[in-house]
């Protein structure tokens, strides 16, 4: 499948499914998902808790895999992948957000920052210069050198945000990227994704309870019960 | 390989104070290690089978103990009229345990001559005790009684001076020696002699002439002929178990620096799961995460050796052990070999550990990893 421009979509997804064993019980968290998505969007997706949010961002973002339908993300086949794969595809295409910032303790803004790149193999010297452009690029030039314990909450998500943009993926997924922020932070942090997304044409996907997002969202779904529909906003 | 250091460093300095402990800890095992390690070493030295000699010793039959012995000259006599031309020399040796200054020594009366010749002594300070109410010392006696040439020595009840530090070879207990006629005036003549050294021709052979000499029913009666590496090694035997029991010792220390790593390393890869699952979903492939639980182990096990190496060091420095009561000396001495054994043992053994531990980074669950 093709966008608009006539370039290949980021993301197709055709009657993916997900069932999860507790035990004995199967617990069905996504049904039937089918999803396209272009370069350069603003995804929103939205739904209560336990709706199968998480799940599609894990699925979509390679740290899980669908146990029906197919999925490919940036022309790499998810379903197919065994678990090496999966850690490069994730290394080379993917930045993840998350809603409590996930930064490592021990380390400094910088340093939390530069882990993509290294990652990806690229020398100390480059990552740190890469490092601190992009730092720059989230507002938080001056913090480099401060551990997550010295920064506030919207900081720190700035910096996790940083950290998913500093390796140049092409998706960011954000699970409840403001869900622990108060809303002058969290509106601080939106305001954030979207200019990244219009001014670096990064593609966005944002699973969130904040409806907010919709009104500033390209595109947005809804889950339900593990259902996906078109959103509000859509 | 500078970021591994360097984020391996950053963990170790955060949790500064647990990587403390565990170093500290470790490094107790470490110096338990090398202690144990030198202390075999020596008692090995101890025990060592002693050099063939060309010379036979006489001892009363039955006692293993030289001082349970009791000669007179005339199986002296006796055994040079047995072998005319095959025994060089044949002389008494007067032999006590004594406490000496609180220190339990061997005291023993020879010719003046047969000191340096014969017995292999050699003088490391002073002069030979020659004159009246003159001792030798061996180098350990005087280092455990703090006796210097000139220093006065209370043996039997009568006062003596020290005129010598003397070193045997062969000898690790501590000594003091005296001249036979000192021996004889300390100890009076009722018992005699105790040990008869028989020193032979080098044509001479030592086993066909030792039973050729038990052979003989006027030395029989009375006395054990005994090739004296035998008659040595014999009595070193008393403290080979100490040898086993060391190493014995040594192999649970390098077990014990095993386990330590392994508990470590296993502590950390639980407690920093949510982590090490955010490292994979980032895109750290698992032989690099590895990695860096070897780096992590491999600079707390240095740490640690380092740590140890210094306190064994500090302790073994100029120290000489003795057995309870000062008989026996021991001359601690870390060799590089077992520095290095241990050293190399140690960081295979973290590495084993952290091998282990790491098989359960398949499992760490990335969706509760990442969040």
């Amino acid at each position: 499948m093709v966008d608009g421009s006539g370039q290949p979509n980021l993301i197709e997804a055709a009657g993916v499914g997900k069932v999860y064993k507790r035990g004995s019980e199967e617990v069905i968290a996504l049904r039937n998902v089918n999803l396209s998505l272009s370069k350069g969007e603003f995804c929103v997706i939205v739904g209560p808790s336990g709706s199968g949010k998480s799940t599609l961002l894990h699925l979509l973002g390679g740290i899980d895999q669908p146990t029906q339908g197919e999925l490919v993300v940036n022309g790499i086949n998810l379903v197919k992948s065994n678990e090496a794969a999966l850690t490069c595809f994730r290394r080379d295409n993917i930045g993840f957000v998350f809603q409590f910032y996930n930064l490592f303790p021990s380390l400094s803004a910088l340093d939390n920052v530069i882990l993509p790149l290294l990652a990806k193999g690229i020398n100390w010297k480059d990552s740190r210069a890469r490092g601190e452009a992009v730092l720059e690029q989230v507002g938080l030039d001056h913090r480099q050198k401060h551990t997550p314990a010295q920064l506030s909450g919207g900081e720190q998500q700035r910096v996790a945000i940083a950290r998913a943009i500093v390796a140049a993926p092409c998706l960011v997924l954000a699970d409840e990227p403001t869900g622990d922020l108060d809303s002058a932070s969290a509106n601080s942090i939106i305001a954030l994704m979207v200019d990244l997304n219009q001014r670096l044409g990064l593609t966005f996907m944002v699973a969130t309870h904040n409806l907010n997002l919709l009104k500033l969202a390209t595109c947005s779904y809804e889950l339900a019960d593990g259902m996906l529909k078109a959103g509000p906003g859509a | 390989m500078r970021a591994l250091s360097y984020f391996t460093f950053k963990d170790l300095i955060h949790d500064r104070w647990r990587s403390m402990l565990t170093v500290l800890s470790l490094g107790v095992i470490v110096t338990g290690y090398l202690l144990l390690a030198a202390l075999a070493q020596a008692l090995v030295m101890l025990t060592r089978q002693a050099q063939v000699s060309n010379n036979l010793l006489i001892v009363a039959a039955g006692a293993i103990d030289p001082q349970d012995s009791s000669l007179d000259e005339g199986i002296l006599k006796t055994a040079l009229d047995i072998a005319p031309g095959q025994i060089l020399q044949a002389f008494p040796i007067i032999f006590r345990h004594l406490t000496i200054d609180g220190h339990i020594l061997q005291v023993r009366a020879v010719g003046l001559e047969e000191m340096s010749t014969a017995l292999g002594l050699t003088l490391v300070q002073g002069s030979w005790p020659v004159g009246t109410r003159r001792v030798v010392v061996s180098e350990g006696a005087a280092q455990l009684a703090g006796w210097k040439i000139g220093s006065n020595v209370k043996v039997y009840g009568t006062d003596f001076q020290v005129s010598g530090v003397v070193h045997s070879a062969e000898n690790a207990f501590g000594s003091v020696w005296m001249t036979n006629t000192e021996g004889q005036s300390l100890f009076g003549t009722r018992r005699g002699f105790q040990v008869g050294y028989l020193s032979l021709a080098a044509s001479a052979n030592p086993e066909s002439l030792r039973l050729k000499l038990q052979a003989d029913p006027r030395i029989a009666a009375q006395a054990t002929i005994y090739l004296e590496n035998v008659f040595t090694n014999d009595y070193n035997q008393s403290t080979s178990n100490l040898v086993i029991l060391s190493s014995l010792m040594v192999l649970v220390s390098l077990l014990a620096i095993t386990l330590g790593i392994y508990n470590a390393t296993s502590l950390h890869l639980a407690e920093r799961s949510l982590e090490i699952g955010l490292l994979r979903v980032i895109g750290f492939t698992r032989p690099r995460i590895r990695g860096f639980l070897y780096s992590r182990a491999l600079m707390l096990t240095l740490a640690a050796y380092g740590l140890g190496w210094t306190a064994a060091m500090m302790f073994i420095a100029g120290q000489r052990l003795h057995a309870p009561g000062g008989l026996v000396f021991l001359t601690l001495n870390l060799t590089p070999f077992s520095t290095l054994l241990g050293l190399a043992l140690a960081a295979g053994f973290a590495c084993l550990g952290t091998w282990l531990t790491s098989q359960r980074l398949a499992s760490v669950n990335l969706r509760t990893g990442g969040e």
